[in-house]
């Protein structure tokens, strides 16, 4: 299998073509140097930023989701997590600035969008929280893993993925009890039901059970 | 994907006559014949463990029964003296160990929760298609036991399932109440969808990141919460009191490479699955600390395994690219549409069967060369992703599943114009430590929640049960502590010595040591001084922990 060279946190690796940084560090006997979680794509701890030799412009990655490129340089770039905000009901832009007063801060860089690995577009979902457009930002944040990419590039120490969540919890925890279409069923028959399906030898109960999945209820 | 132009073609040959077929079907005894032949569970890969609850008595995959057989990471001279004083110690950093330390926040008890990651860094965060809940129409908890029954093959146990489906609807509201966002319809309410083996629609989804919406907000519920977390602590041994009863732990604090001894009066384990033990070769979907460690755990505290020899291998998982190889495709995808087809563009299974069939007939196809090979030396079937958008209209793929068009669109896949080519992956530890309708185990003073424990989903889960579980029985076990709490007793490694002397009985052990903690793929290493360290060592790039430094906020006052 054909191989590239790569640098990761200055040291050289060699890795096979295709396969992801934090594969190529297993191989090489580094793992240690990226923090690494799900190696999935959704956890968010192998933060890293690459640099290429071709000129094209660095970014921030996941070093599970990344593969190893010729001449490309790794650099491992963890994040500290931040003690977050409780979520509270009803929530509004003016609660969101009381809990995050820096949310004003932005000046519209773009850096957080550029630098989000799940491409959500964070800078402009920043300014829907800025102008109480809250449900579309729960939404815009449906994709986030908290990796802190987004907080960490701001020089204004804007907090999107933890405002995004705080935006979630608050959105999801004020909708209160969800419409639902369960029949309400007699406690008897319940039991009834129950004894069929728990009573019998082990044959008995399997096709018991085959028969139930048929209509939901004991055919006589 | 040029390497498969021709393949395609067949594929794409026969999609308008598939569309309108009916799924082929497959009688039990066709089922169990191909279970037989075909499924990695039934190879006779496995053996009986000589040592502990177990032994001579039922069998485990060889990896595991190594481990089983494996003396501990402590050096010999190691005598536990107690750092840590709690009264619960929550072993597990997953959706299981955070519900349980949720369910203890009214509590007033001392709550630690210890996790080998980060807090969060889970199979649970890597759920794609959902979370199981009768709250359809025509469907039931009674109806929700009997589909999971079947696909269990019967050998659930009918107490577990009975109060996992009793309890979906009431989870449901728990996770609405915290914050938690699944999908609905447009009159308000929850968007269900079938999964493989549901009679009815039933699982619940946030779109193919239901683990993500679940997890995340467990975790902010954790981190607000007055849970003390001890992250990147790596349970390597219980304690005992030397008279049965579980009494703390020892954890390694993988940071300052020192051991930390935790007195508990009561200690979940809610460690997880195994599939980083890549059992028999195959990939996995698991994440880094999928090592099976509670299981060792509590085996050497003389907790019987359920089903050990059972694990769970995902039909839908990811074969090309190299780089997504073993990752997940989630089963929704399929009940939304999506096909599978061998490489001769015919359907061979019907999509929405249990997995551990589905699996074996897709490992049939490519074991009688129907699959399609990749330019890297695997083999695997096509899942007829188009069709969803075919089906559902276009821009459905995108709007259901943007975890799978994220994944791929990096690799010049486009999920809703090409196929993704799959092959079983090794998923869940359908068996585990034998606990009761509280998570306690056989042991005083240690519960068990989560894909650590065995039984409630019998020989095989069904889709969206898992997610189901660690919330109704991470909170279960973590009320049924706080309700029995035992005095605190004292802390030592008699267990630990009476496993010991059983190794020594057997010559042809291998020289491995667990619970193993990492992949053996991953090379980590473990190593810890015995000497407490007084001062956080000097830390590289793989420092944890956040750091105390705040810049002064301009706008407080």
């Amino acid at each position: 299998m054909k191989t590239v060279d790569i640098k990761v946190a200055g040291k050289p690796v060699q890795a096979r073509e295709g396969e992801t940084v934090i594969h190529a560090l297993w191989a090489a006997g580094m793992a240690e140097s990226v923090k690494t979680g799900c190696v999935g794509g959704v956890c968010g701890a192998c933060t890293i930023t690459v640099r290429f030799p071709d000129g094209r412009p660095g970014r921030t990655d996941l070093a599970c989701l990344c593969t190893a490129e010729e001449g490309m340089e790794v650099f491992p770039c963890p994040v500290d997590p931040v003690p977050s905000v409780a979520p509270q009901a009803s929530p509004n832009a003016g609660k969101l600035r009381t809990a995050y007063p820096t949310l004003d801060r932005c000046t519209k860089c773009g850096s957080c969008t550029s630098a989000c690995p799940m491409s959500i577009p964070v800078m402009d979902s920043v300014l829907r929280m800025q102008s109480d457009q809250l449900s579309v930002v729960a939404e815009d944040f449906t994709t986030c893993i908290h990796c802190g990419l987004c907080r960490f590039v701001c020089e204004d120490r804007v907090q999107p993925h933890n405002m995004g969540m705080w935006v979630r919890r608050s959105i999801g925890a004020s909708l209160g009890p969800l419409k639902e279409a369960v029949v309400a069923v007699e406690p008897e028959q319940v039991e009834r039901e129950w004894k069929y399906l728990l009573e019998g030898n082990p044959t008995e109960r399997i096709n018991h059970a085959r028969q139930f999945r048929n209509s939901g209820g004991i055919e006589e | 994907m040029d390497w498969a132009s021709d393949s395609l073609k067949k594929l794409e040959a026969t999609r308008e006559e598939r569309l309108l077929q009916e799924p082929p079907t497959l009688s039990d005894a066709d089922a169990d014949k191909l279970l037989q032949e075909f499924h990695p569970d039934y190879l006779g890969m496995e053996r009986n463990v000589r040592v502990g609850p177990n032994a001579d008595t039922c069998k485990f995959p060889h990896e595991l029964a190594d481990l089983l057989e494996s003396d501990s990471h402590l050096p010999q001279n190691f005598e536990p003296s107690v750092d840590i004083e709690t009264d619960v110690l929550i072993l597990g950093g997953g959706g299981a160990g955070a519900s349980a330390a949720l369910a203890l926040e009214e509590s007033g008890l001392t709550v630690h929760l210890a996790t080998k990651l980060r807090l969060g860094d889970s199979n649970t965060v890597m759920a794609e298609g959902g979370i199981q809940a009768s709250l359809g129409v025509d469907d039931s908890s009674r109806r929700h036991f009997a589909d999971a029954y079947v696909g269990g093959h019967g050998k659930n146990d009918s107490d577990l399932l009975r109060v996992l489906c009793e309890n979906s609807a009431d989870t449901i509201r728990w996770l609405g109440k915290l914050g938690c966002t699944l999908d609905c319809n447009e009159d308000g309410t929850f968007r269900l969808r079938s999964g493989g083996g549901t009679s009815v629609p039933r699982v619940l989804a946030c779109k193919d990141y239901t683990g993500l919406e679940i997890m995340r907000v467990l975790k902010d519920a954790v981190l607000l919460s007055n849970t003390q977390t001890l992250q990147e602590h790596a349970a390597v041994e219980l304690l005992d009191d030397g008279a049965g009863q579980v009494t703390g732990a020892v954890l390694w604090d993988r940071n300052k490479g020192n051991l930390v001894t935790v007195s508990a009066r009561a200690v979940i384990l809610a460690t997880g699955g195994s599939g980083q033990l890549r059992l028999q070769g195959f990939p996995t979907s698991n994440h880094l600390g999928a090592t099976g460690d509670g299981l060792v755990l509590a085996y050497r505290q003389g907790c019987k395994l359920l089903h050990g020899e059972s694990y769970q291998y995902h039909p839908s998982g990811t074969a090309y690219p190299e780089a997504l190889v073993g990752q997940l495709v989630t089963e929704s995808i399929r009940s939304t549409g999506a096909q599978v087809v061998n490489a001769e563009g015919e359907r061979f299974i019907g999509e929405m069967t249990f997995r551990d069939v589905l699996a074996a007939a897709i490992i049939r196809e490519v074991a009688e060369k129907r699959g399609a090979q990749t330019p890297t030396h695997r083999a695997g079937v096509w899942l007829d992703t188009p069709l969803i958008d075919i089906i559902n209209g276009e821009g459905t793929l995108r709007r259901q599943f943007p975890g799978i068009v994220h994944r791929f669109e990096r690799y010049q896949i486009d999920p809703a114009k090409q196929p993704i080519l799959i092959y079983p992956t090794l998923h869940y530890q359908n068996g585990g430590i034998q606990v009761d309708r509280d998570g306690c185990t056989e042991a005083k003073g240690l519960w068990a929640a989560g894909e650590v424990t065995g039984g409630l989903h019998g020989t095989n889960r069904l889709m969206g049960n898992s997610l189901l579980d660690i919330t109704v029985f991470g909170r279960r076990a973590a009320l049924s502590a706080q309700n029995d709490l035992p005095p605190r007793r004292p802390v030592t490694l008699t267990c630990l010595k009476k496993s010991r002397e059983q190794f020594k009985n057997i010559s042809d052990r291998r020289e491995v040591l667990s619970p193993q903690l990492f992949p053996t793929q991953a090379g980590m290493k473990v190593a810890f001084e015995l000497q407490k360290a007084e001062e956080p060592s000097a830390t590289g790039f793989n420092s944890s922990g956040p750091s105390t430094y705040e810049p002064p906020d301009p706008f407080s006052k």
